[in-house]
Order: C-alpha cells, then structure tokens, then sequence
C-alpha cells in the first residue's frame, strides 16, 4: 500500500504544499553544481587520507553527517513549527516533502514499510551530491558516496527523541538499480520527549 | 507589551541566556546565580503542572470528533517584533487591547539597502520569519504565568527548549474566577491574545537561536549562548515591540 | 537608447541567454552548503585523530581486533562510531601539536584546491558573456577571482585588490561570509582572549585560501609557483554593523615572474 494512501490525502497535500512554499519563498538558493562539486572535493580528500579503505570513509562520512543533523533539527523546527509526529508514516512524509525538499530540493518516494510499520525506504530519484559522479572500480564494492545523508537523518531523528538506525541499501553508483536508504525506528526515546507534550 | 527579561532554558533545566531590556534598578536585585535557581525552578514547576493537566482535558484531546477539541493552533499574528521600515501606511490592523503598538519611527534607513534588509533576518527570506499560523509544542506544560506585577510566557519547542518572556503587562481579572462563566469575554479575549501574541514573538526567537545554533560552529549545544547577533537580534526584536 | 524593443544587440541576446541558463540550472538551500563547508574544519580534525588511532593500535598489534569490528559492523548495520560533536573538536585544533595541527590544515588546503580547481571549469563552461578566458595574463586571472569566483561561492566580490604588478597580490574581503555568524569576543574584551579567538577562526580561513590555489593551478600557474596565506585585518572604517570584528587579507605571491 503506497503510503500516500495511509496518511490521509489532504494532511499529504498540506505537508507538500508546506514544504514547496517554504523552498520557492523563504530560502536563498545557489546552483547545486557548487555544492556537488564540494561533497566531492570532501568525499575524495576523505578516500585519500583513508588511503581508500572505504569503510572508514562511510564512518567518517556519517559521522560528519551526525553533526550537522543535530543543529539542522532546530532549524528546520523553527522554519515550520511542525507538530510532532503520531508515527512513522506522518515523520516519512515530513522527511521526505517537507526536509528534503526545503534543503535539498528533491522529494524521495517512501517504499517498503515493513509490516509494523516501524521501518520504510526512501527512494532518491535525483541526487545533488552525486551528480554526474562516478565512482572507480574499487569504490563501487564498499562506498557509500552519499552516507552523510544517513548521519544527517540519524543525528535529525535523535533530537526529536526517535532512535532510529539509517543506512544505505543500495545506490545508482554502485551501478544497483536505484538509491535507497533504510531509516528503521528502534524505539521513542520517551524519558526525553519535553515534558508538556503528550 | 513591554518585554522585561527574556531567558532561555534547554533540555536539562539549565540556563543557557538571560537578558533584562528593563533599564529599571529595582530589577537588578537578582543576581546571575538567582537566574540559574529561577530557571531550574521553573523547569520542575514546568513539569509538575503538566501532571496537574485535568486528565479530562488530553482524554478530550485524543477524540478527534469532539465539538470541546482544545484547539492549540496558535494564528499568525503578522510583524511581532519586526520594525516596519517599508512605508506600510496600508497595514493597520494589528492591535489588540492590551496597549501594544506598532513602532512608526524607523523608517529610511534599512529599506533603502536591500542587502541588510535581506541579512535582517538571516537566512529566513522575506519580510517577516514566518507567515502562517502554527501549532504549538505546548499541549500540557505551563504556558502563562499572570502575577499583578508581572506575566511569564513559556513557548517550549520540540525538542525540549524552552524560551520565556517577561513582560510587565498584567492580565487584569476580574474577583469571580472560579466559576469561568463569569469571566467577562473582553479579559479572556484580551489574556488570549497576549499569549498568541508571545507566541510568535517567541517562536521568531526560536528562528534566531536556530540561525544562531545552525551557523556557529563554536556553540555547544545546551552550552550558554554567546553570541552578539543573537543579543541585538533580540534586542531590536524587544525594541520594536514597545 | 530608444528603438524597437525587438531589436537587441548581440551582447544583449547573450546577456539574457546566460541570465536564462542560470535560472534553468538546478538549485539547492544555501544553507546546505553553508553547512557543508563549516563542517569540513571539524572533519578534518576528526580524520586526523582517527588517523592517530590506527596508526597507534597499528603499533599494538591490533589487527585482529579491527577486522572482526568490519565483519560484525557489515551483518548487523551497527551505527558507526561517532567523533566528538563539532565545536569539541574545533577547540581540539588548537589545542594539538604542531604536526598534527600542520597536518589538519594541509587536508583543509587540499579540499579547498580541489574545489578550486573545479571552480573555473565550472565557470568557463557557463558561457558568461562577460568572461574571456584566451589571453588571461595574472591581472585579470586574479580579478577573475576576485569577481566571479568570490561572487559565485559567496554572492559577493572582493573587496579591495591590491598588487605591485611583479607577482604579489593582496586581496581583501572586510566582510569574509562564511564566519560572520561565528561569535567571538568582541571589542569589549582584551587583547589576549581575543587573539585566541581569532586562533580558533583561523582553519577556517585554510579553505578559500586552498581555493585560491587551486583557482590559480588550473589556469597555468602550479601550486609549486604559488603562495597564498590569509590574516586577520582590521576593516578600514567603522562598519560596526558587520557581525565579525574583522576582515581578511590573502596575500598571494607568484614566484618565478
């Protein structure tokens, strides 16, 4: 069942509508060919000092993401005042109309809930890191050009008291099919929800 | 309404920035050590009137098809703390009965050079942080303190910031308040919209902090706050809201 | 000049192509990149320390213990180990020996290089009516930087540009973007505490400054030819209503004029 289905129509309208109003108005932009091309500069530097032991780029590369998704959070609450999420379906859809596409410009498609509910994939059409890139023989079996995205998703999700694992499954890249990341829900952290919500 | 302190709380109870706008004496009695015992105070009272919330009340919440629905949408009350430096005779209607006006005397200056009035609000585009109407984080926490000397209002966000404001305009209420029927509607009306009002002043204080947090990397979060732009930000805020 | 409306020269027409062809080109939130490029002095960091780390257990005869983590971190999808939060490790930078500090600055430098690098391509390929690129001697390359580089990373130009016309450049830019927001002691305190502010700023300074190389690098001069460092200046008037208390000064020598 395509999630759009399970959140009611307009409450999915009215997260779009939020999320493009906040993007065409509200925001400075600059052309995404710059910022491709400095991920890039950062993700080869990172392979060079690794001395391309990809495994500890992905790491560090998420862990970079980490940081900046704690301090995006506020931004990002304080831009839209969203009400806090009942459940995973509503945080996908705000993820994916609402952040991405405020930050990004893009709207992943949200896929494969797993039957609880907890766990869903999102699906990167188009992706301003990764334009026109390609990747070398060696990088193709281990990297995960764009994992900043996940630490920047888990770092985001902490602050909002949901423990959540992120990670890639697959990546146009890596010549797989398509991008995916997998965002699963561990649990609610309920001792730090604020106290005054319900 | 005139701001008198504003403080910011996070997540622990800790005090992370105070500012008195009151140049008054009598309000330098407090020490900063005073401060951080008021904020950790105010962080428990916090929570414990979140446990007195009527449970009738969050039951009534939950049933979405009851007509009682508490509505916590707070609307946009548009340029709350924004100088209006753009010439806008044609806009008039933000009053409430409170005495809060709108400050006529800047004018010129920045809206000739439209880079600083880009840069006036950071990275938020546009004339004023945010145009629609919100819902607020607040469902059960204490939002309103009235005392006859002074009104606390709390906006708490999602992710457990609280900012409070001071202000030394006093809820007038009438004797009978403990059958609410007899509360005139103009006070109820008036004290509502003194918190709406505080709301969005608040919350535009939360998208300062937000650009503040955001863009230095040299702030700790949950650290005390540091930064002159915050402090005149705010201050110009404060400023323009008498 | 009256006529026609239709009637618009050539240099017009290629004017609004090129203003057309910006629009079209996707966009991104510039706080993205804002955010990005912040974050790479904390990340440089961090990777040197975790550069130390192995390097250390490497000299303990850790291996064995480093492989069963990759096997375990593959079946089970572990989140990663996290470094320091951000503003930690900036402190970090200068607080670590000489040879690491070196160390940390050059992978700043080389990031910036590479951006640099990347940069004119960019920009010969936009078409700009206004730029020529034949027959660039250093003078105009150096404006070219000043002008479009600077414009297209930070929406504005250098300010002031200084040389004397035998390989040495000072470039000026009193209100240096990226770290206006960056909140220091003020004029309020002393000297001292704010010298050591200034010392925790100054990484960030390494990356326009790789910039510049690589800038330069692509278009003829080699990073052997060129030296380019960065200092703190004071503005020359009172713009005190500028966040940052100072401005910043690249000092550029080509040797082997």
């Amino acid at each position: 069942m395509a999630t759009s289905e399970k959140l009611s129509a307009s409450q999915s309208r009215s997260l779009k509508i939020t999320g493009e109003e906040i993007w065409k108005n509200k925001t400075e932009k600059i052309n995404a060919e710059l910022f491709t091309m400095t991920y890039g500069a950062i993700v080869s530097q990172l392979c060079t000092d690794f001395q391309r032991d990809y495994n500890k780029v992905n790491d560090q590369l998420f862990s970079m993401g980490y940081n900046i998704g704690v301090r995006l959070i506020e931004d990002f609450l304080a831009r839209t005042a969203l009400p806090r999420c009942e459940d995973m379906i509503r945080t996908s859809e705000v993820i994916t109309k609402c952040a991405f596409k405020i930050f990004l410009n893009i709207t992943p498609q949200v896929t494969n809930w797993s039957p609880s509910n907890d766990a869903f994939s999102l699906i990167l059409l188009e992706n301003p890191l990764s334009e026109f890139v390609e990747l070398p023989m060696d990088a193709t079996k281990q990297l995960w050009y764009s994992n900043i995205l996940c630490g920047v998703l888990r770092g985001a999700l902490e602050m909002v008291q949901l423990d959540c694992d992120v990670h890639f499954v697959s990546d146009i890249l890596r010549n797989e099919p398509q991008t995916e990341i997998r965002i699963k829900l561990n649990k609610v952290l309920k001792d730090e929800i604020p106290i005054g919500e319900d | 309404m005139a701001i008198q302190s504003l403080l910011v709380i996070n997540k622990s109870g800790g005090l992370i920035y105070h500012r008195n706008f009151d140049n008054d004496s009598k309000n330098n009695s407090l020490n900063s050590n005073d401060y951080l015992i008021l904020a950790s105070t105010l962080h428990s009272v916090f929570a414990i009137a979140s446990q007195l919330t009527p449970k009738a009340i969050q039951i009534n919440q939950n049933n979405v098809n009851n007509p009682n629905n508490l509505d916590y949408k707070i609307p946009y009350i548009p340029y709350v703390g924004m100088s209006t430096g753009n010439g806008s005779d044609n806009y008039n209607s933000r009053n409430g009965g409170d005495g809060y006006s709108r400050n006529d005397s800047t004018n010129s200056t920045n809206s000739s050079n439209k880079n600083s009035k880009l840069n006036k609000l950071g990275s938020f585009k546009g004339d004023d942080y945010f145009k629609e109407p919100f819902v607020s984080w607040n469902k059960s926490g204490l939002r309103q303190l009235s005392t006859d000397q002074f009104t606390m209002f709390i906006y708490q966000t999602m992710t457990g910031l609280k900012f409070l404001a001071i202000s030394s305009s006093v809820v007038p209420h009438s004797q009978g308040i403990s059958d609410n029927t007899q509360v005139p509607s103009t006070i109820e009306k008036s004290s509502n919209l003194q918190v709406q009002i505080a709301d969005n002043f608040l919350r535009k204080v939360y998208c300062i902090y937000s650009d503040y947090v955001m863009k230095d990397p040299f702030y700790s979060l949950e650290m005390p706050i540091k930064s002159e732009l915050f402090d005149r930000k705010v201050k110009q805020m404060v400023d323009n809201l008498l | 000049m009256s006529g026609p409306p239709a009637a618009l020269t050539e240099k017009q027409k290629l004017q609004q192509q090129f203003q057309l062809f910006q629009e079209s080109l996707p966009k991104v939130n510039q706080l993205a990149l804002t955010l990005l490029l912040n974050e790479t002095i904390p990340l440089s960091m961090a990777v040197q320390k975790r550069l130390n780390e192995s390097e250390l257990s490497k000299m303990e005869n850790d291996d064995e213990l480093q492989i069963n983590d990759i096997d375990l971190k593959d079946k089970l999808y572990i989140t990663p180990k996290l470094d320091l939060p951000s503003h930690k490790l900036i402190q970090e930078i200068s607080k670590c020996n000489e040879e690491d500090k070196l160390k940390v600055i050059e992978r700043l430098r080389n990031i910036g290089f590479q951006i640099g690098n990347k940069m004119s391509e960019l920009l010969v390929f936009t078409n700009n009516p206004n730029l020529e690129f034949k027959d660039m001697d250093l003078l105009l390359i150096m404006k070219f930087i000043c002008r479009d580089v600077w414009k297209q990373l930070y929406g504005k130009q250098i300010d002031n540009l200084k040389t004397n016309h035998r390989g040495t450049f000072y470039l000026f830019d009193y209100d240096y973007k990226p770290i206006q927001p960056f909140s220091i002691e003020g004029d309020n305190s002393d000297e001292k505490t704010q010298e050591k502010e200034l010392e925790l700023v100054k990484p960030f300074l390494e990356i326009p400054v790789g910039i510049i190389n690589g800038v330069l690098s692509s278009l003829g001069y080699n990073k052997e030819d060129v030296s380019c460092e960065a200092t703190f200046v004071d503005r020359p008037d009172e713009k005190s209503k500028a966040a940052f208390p100072k401005g910043i000064s690249f000092h550029v020598q080509i040797l082997n004029q």
